[in-house]
């Protein structure tokens, strides 16, 4: 087995190992890391389900290496709330307004979902169409996960938070 | 609507569901995310040929291979029979499915060998190694091929290429064709595609051998009948399996079989004796777990002047592919589209030829919505084509046909008794909905722009929760006639329920609670529901055919009616009160007009375990029922619904666009709108995902040509528009709390009103009658020929 040394950041922890060369990010997330809320759908980098963020965008973590991820910040849906009473404002959204069904592309819907808003906190239903169009999701037909993405937008914009864009 | 508690009802709100902050956290449990101490992990070999003779299997390679544990191919599994499900049709043909392949294969992806290694890249490195010899034989890409002379049998001792054939003739179809002033020949085509979950199959199994149980955790819609289906073909005797259905990421019918993966990883664990664990890539899901809705629909309809539709015939090919499914046979789409093919009409004069055709593809079975998309397709085109026939509107022609609310109930011409709908309602409703004068400005508008809108309709009724009788009718040999709940109050006066039905997108952890809840007047995190083990949950058939809220749902709402009559019992020795005058209420029971004389729910709930010596005579221990339901007549609920379409076609191109999209569905008594609401919208999305993107196409050779989701095409949040979605009410009369089931119906009414639509949209370039899905953009090119050409021939 070849091995690469690397030292990733996931979510606020630096983690510095040994990974096997080949492997995906998503499977070190997942296997070495036992994050498990990174889904894994296609394998082929169409769905979206396997997203996180990569330095604050959305990426597709089947089709990186984790070894040449060195000195990279990742963020996963396990960063966002630590417990059900703490979500955040995405989150939220989601689970108001019925954003999901069986759950699963529920963590790379939240994580693209919440990198938009982080460049536009007032984006149109169109845009918000545009920016989670790579994130297949076969139960909700899509219509509550826009108004859930509209109701994060309108609760960030409320809280007045800064946006690190 | 139950009024039972003098509390506001969870039944009818559109309560938030409780099992969501699990999945909007990362926790969910789906199969990959177990592990097992000392797990291996496996990797299958699949078949490269479409049809051929297996001549050997060298696995010599792959087991030398340092990580790897086990190599097996078909001959090691001699112990295991393969799996059949057979019909009662007499016409029936049987097949054997084998969990790998032993002489023959059938398809392209079926498994052929399985490698057992220390993790899945090693696995799949073996996979490599191992060496299949074959000899190709003739394959067979289609129906056509399947069914003309001298082509080659599918499976030994078969006489044709039919799985099962079937005939049906009622009324007088000769003398009102005969008669009849006109009679119009369509042909309806459906090419194949599937469910598609966004979590592929995955399967761990792990040998117990102190305990001897076998624990397997797939990811299924039909935990209890794949503990049958591997105690029966496995060998192992059924109490020594235990099958656990944990979170699912989707199953839309198609992860509600028996696969011949969950077999071989049984094997597996009792052979190396260590958990070992599948987890399905894309491409293997796309090959070989199930396909669905390849339909061709050739029909004679028979009409008068004034477009009532007097007759119907046709002739209904679907191709099963390779081999019969567990638990549905080959028999489901073929059965299903001729019974319900007529639709919301009044038509009583009827014949139908069904063929269930074996072709070298992989096997057909149940998605979401099993064939009324297309028996929809057939009759929603039917009647444009008798409108376009006789220059009426295609509204008019559904009017004059359409059942009206005195008919209901209505025994149809087939034998299904349609309980009660609001399909002439929901017609006018919907075009309210829509502003159907608008679109029809808003299409007039854009031509006059250059631009080439549409706009289509369809409607249909649901069969829903059918139940034992329609069961018996389809010929299976399960009788899928009842799911069950157990409803169990603990000291503390919490509710544990465990129903038989699996809950993977659909909410049964909330819409289960809200109905218990209102029976037993507790709030709603008192109630907690199980699903998934077979080692805790009662037996049942499982999550299919839109049948949950009805068969469990009805079950649970029982079974805590039978908990609540046993604390009204021992609240009216407390109370010394008539139990008749006794209600429940804020969790209490309470003498009716005297709020003050009451007991708490919890208090009674720890006398029954604590306090047994209080407890009225002849009372056991114990606040737990449990109930079985089998909504009656048996032959289903019946749900509607009327869609309309508007789209954009770019002529030139292809490209379809869907800008709008109308629903008016009725399902009775909603337990929770804002979850009725979901499932109509992920319905429609697949729909028209059907209608315009996806299709598993196979070449001559029959090699899928489909592999990625670069190739086949999901619908992504571009592809779908905003669906608005109105509501009618019209609660069932047999079923308990007058629910009828809705998980399919979204699905439906895409296919005929995204093609009517379509239609609409090229009528300015020419006449062309739009009778084949998906519209991808070679096919839309076609039909703007063809009406280029019709335009061409009027000139």
């Amino acid at each position: 087995m070849i091995t690469t040394a690397v030292t990733i950041t996931v979510n606020g922890e630096a983690y510095s190992t040994e990974v096997e060369s080949r492997k995906l990010l998503c499977d070190f997330i997942r296997e070495d890391l036992r994050l498990t809320g990174t889904h894994v759908g296609c394998e082929q980098g169409v769905c979206g389900t396997c997203t996180v963020l990569l330095d604050g965008q959305p990426v597709r973590s089947c089709l990186l290496f984790a070894a040449q991820l060195e000195g990279a910040c990742v963020e996963t849906i396990e960063s966002l709330a630590t417990d059900n009473e703490h979500l955040h404002p995405v989150q939220r959204g989601f689970w108001e307004k019925h954003g999901l069904q069986c759950g699963f592309c529920t963590p790379g819907m939240v994580l693209t979902a919440k990198a938009l808003l982080e460049e536009n906190p007032d984006p149109t239903d169109e845009q918000i169409r545009t920016a989670i169009a790579g994130n297949i999701c076969r139960c909700t037909g899509y219509v509550f996960i826009v108004e859930a993405i509209q109701a994060a937008a309108r609760e960030l914009r409320e809280r007045g938070e800064a946006v690190d864009a | 609507m139950p009024d039972k508690a003098g509390q506001p009802k969870l039944f009818g709100a559109r309560v938030k569901r409780v099992e969501d902050p699990r999945f909007l956290t990362g926790r969910g449990r789906y199969v990959d995310d177990f592990v097992r101490p000392g797990m291996l992990h496996v990797a299958f070999v699949r078949s490269t040929e479409a049809h051929a003779d297996v001549l050997s299997v060298d696995v010599s390679g792959a087991r030398a291979m340092e990580g790897v544990h086990a190599v097996i191919s078909g001959e090691d599994l001699a112990h295991v029979k393969p799996i059949t499900c057979n019909s009662t049709y007499p016409s029936w043909q049987p097949t054997k499915f084998h969990a790998l392949a032993r002489d023959r294969v059938r398809f392209v992806g079926e498994a052929v060998a399985a490698v057992v290694a220390d993790d899945r890249y090693l696995a799949e490195d073996a996979t490599e190694l191992v060496q299949v010899a074959y000899r190709p034989l003739e394959p067979i890409a289609s129906v056509t091929a399947a069914i003309r002379e001298g082509a080659p049998r599918l499976h030994d001792g078969w006489e044709d290429n039919f799985f099962v054939k079937r005939h049906v003739k009622i009324g007088e179809p000769d003398r009102v064709f005969e008669e009849a002033h006109g009679v119009l020949e369509l042909d309806l085509i459906t090419h194949r595609s599937t469910g598609i979950p966004m979590e592929n199959r995955g399967v761990i199994a792990e040998y117990d051998p102190a305990d001897e149980v076998l624990t397997v955790w797939t990811s299924t819609q039909i935990p209890h009948l794949v503990r049958t289906g591997l105690a029966d073909f496995l060998g192992v005797p059924e109490h020594r399996i235990r099958v656990i259905g944990p979170d699912v990421g989707g199953g839309f019918g198609i992860k509600g079989h028996l696969f011949p993966e969950e077999i071989v990883l049984a094997a597996l664990a009792m052979q190396v004796q260590r958990p070992v664990k599948w987890i399905e890539d894309r491409r293997e899901h796309l090959l070989a777990c199930i396909h669905a809705r390849e339909h061709d629909h050739h029909l004679q309809v028979a009409y008068q002047p004034d477009g009532e539709v007097v007759g119907l015939r046709a002739r209904i090919y679907v191709d099963c592919g390779a081999y019969s499914v567990y638990p549905w046979t080959s028999t489901m789409d073929t059965g299903m589209a001729l019974g319900i093919l007529p639709g919301p009409y009044r038509i009583r004069h009827y014949e139908c030829e069904a063929y269930s055709v074996t072709t070298n593809k992989c096997p057909l079975g149940p998605y979401r919505g099993v064939s009324r998309p297309q028996a929809c397709l057939s009759i929603e085109r039917a009647m444009d084509e008798v409108a376009r026939a006789l220059g009426m509107d295609p509204l008019d022609v559904r009017r004059r046909n359409v059942l009206q609310v005195h008919d209901y109930p209505y025994e149809s011409v087939t034998g299904l008794v349609y309980d009660s709908a609001s399909v002439a309602e929901s017609l006018e409703k919907v075009l309210e909905l829509c502003d159907w004068g608008e679109l029809q400005r808003r299409k007039q508008a854009a031509r006059a722009e250059g631009r080439y809108f549409g706009v289509g309709f369809g409607h249909y009724i649901e069969q829903t929760a059918h139940a034992t009788q329609e069961f018996i009718k389809r010929g299976v040999p399960i009788i899928f006639g009842y799911e069950s709940a157990n409803v169990r109050m603990d000291p503390s006066g919490k509710v544990l329920v465990h129903v038989s039905t699996h809950s993977h997108g659909q909410g049964h952890e909330t819409t289960y609670a809200q109905v218990v809840a209102d029976e037993l007047a507790l709030p709603l995190e008192d109630v907690r529901i199980v699903f998934g083990d077979t080692s805790s949950t009662p037996y049942g058939h499982g999550t299919f055919a839109s049948r949950s809220a009805v068969l469990a749902g009805g079950a649970a709402i029982q079974a805590a009616g039978r908990v609540r009559d046993l604390l009204i019992s021992f609240a009216a020795k407390e109370l010394e009160a008539n139990p008749n005058d006794l209600e429940l209420a804020d969790g209490h029971v309470a003498v009716k007009g005297s709020p003050d004389k009451r007991v708490a729910i919890a208090q009674l709930a720890r006398w029954t375990y604590w306090r047994p010596e209080r407890l009225p005579d002849g009372m056991e221990p114990r606040l737990e029922a449990v109930a079985s339901y089998d909504a009656p007549p048996g032959t289903g609920t019946f749900a509607n619904a009327a869609h309309v379409a508007l789209v954009e076609v770019d002529p030139d191109t292809g490209g379809v666009k869907t800008l709008g999209y109308w629903v008016v569905e009725d399902c009775g008594h909603m337990i929770n709108p804002l979850v009725v609401e979901g499932q109509v919208h992920g319905g429609v999305a697949q729909g028209i995902g059907g209608a315009l993107l996806e299709e598993l196409v196979y070449d001559e050779n029959a090699q899928l040509m489909t592999t990625t989701f670069l190739d086949y095409r999901l619908p992504g949040a571009t592809d779908i528009p905003h669906i608005a979605v109105g509501h009618l009410s019209t609660p069932s009369p047999f079923t308990v709390s007058g629910i009828k089931g809705m998980g399919e119906g979204g699905a439906i009414g895409p296919g005929p009103a995204i093609a009517a639509a379509v239609q609409d949209a090229l009528k300015p370039i020419g006449d062309v009658f739009v009778n084949e899905l998906p519209l991808t953009p070679e096919r839309v090119r076609r039909f703007v020929r063809i009406a280029e050409e019709s335009a061409g021939d009027r000139t």
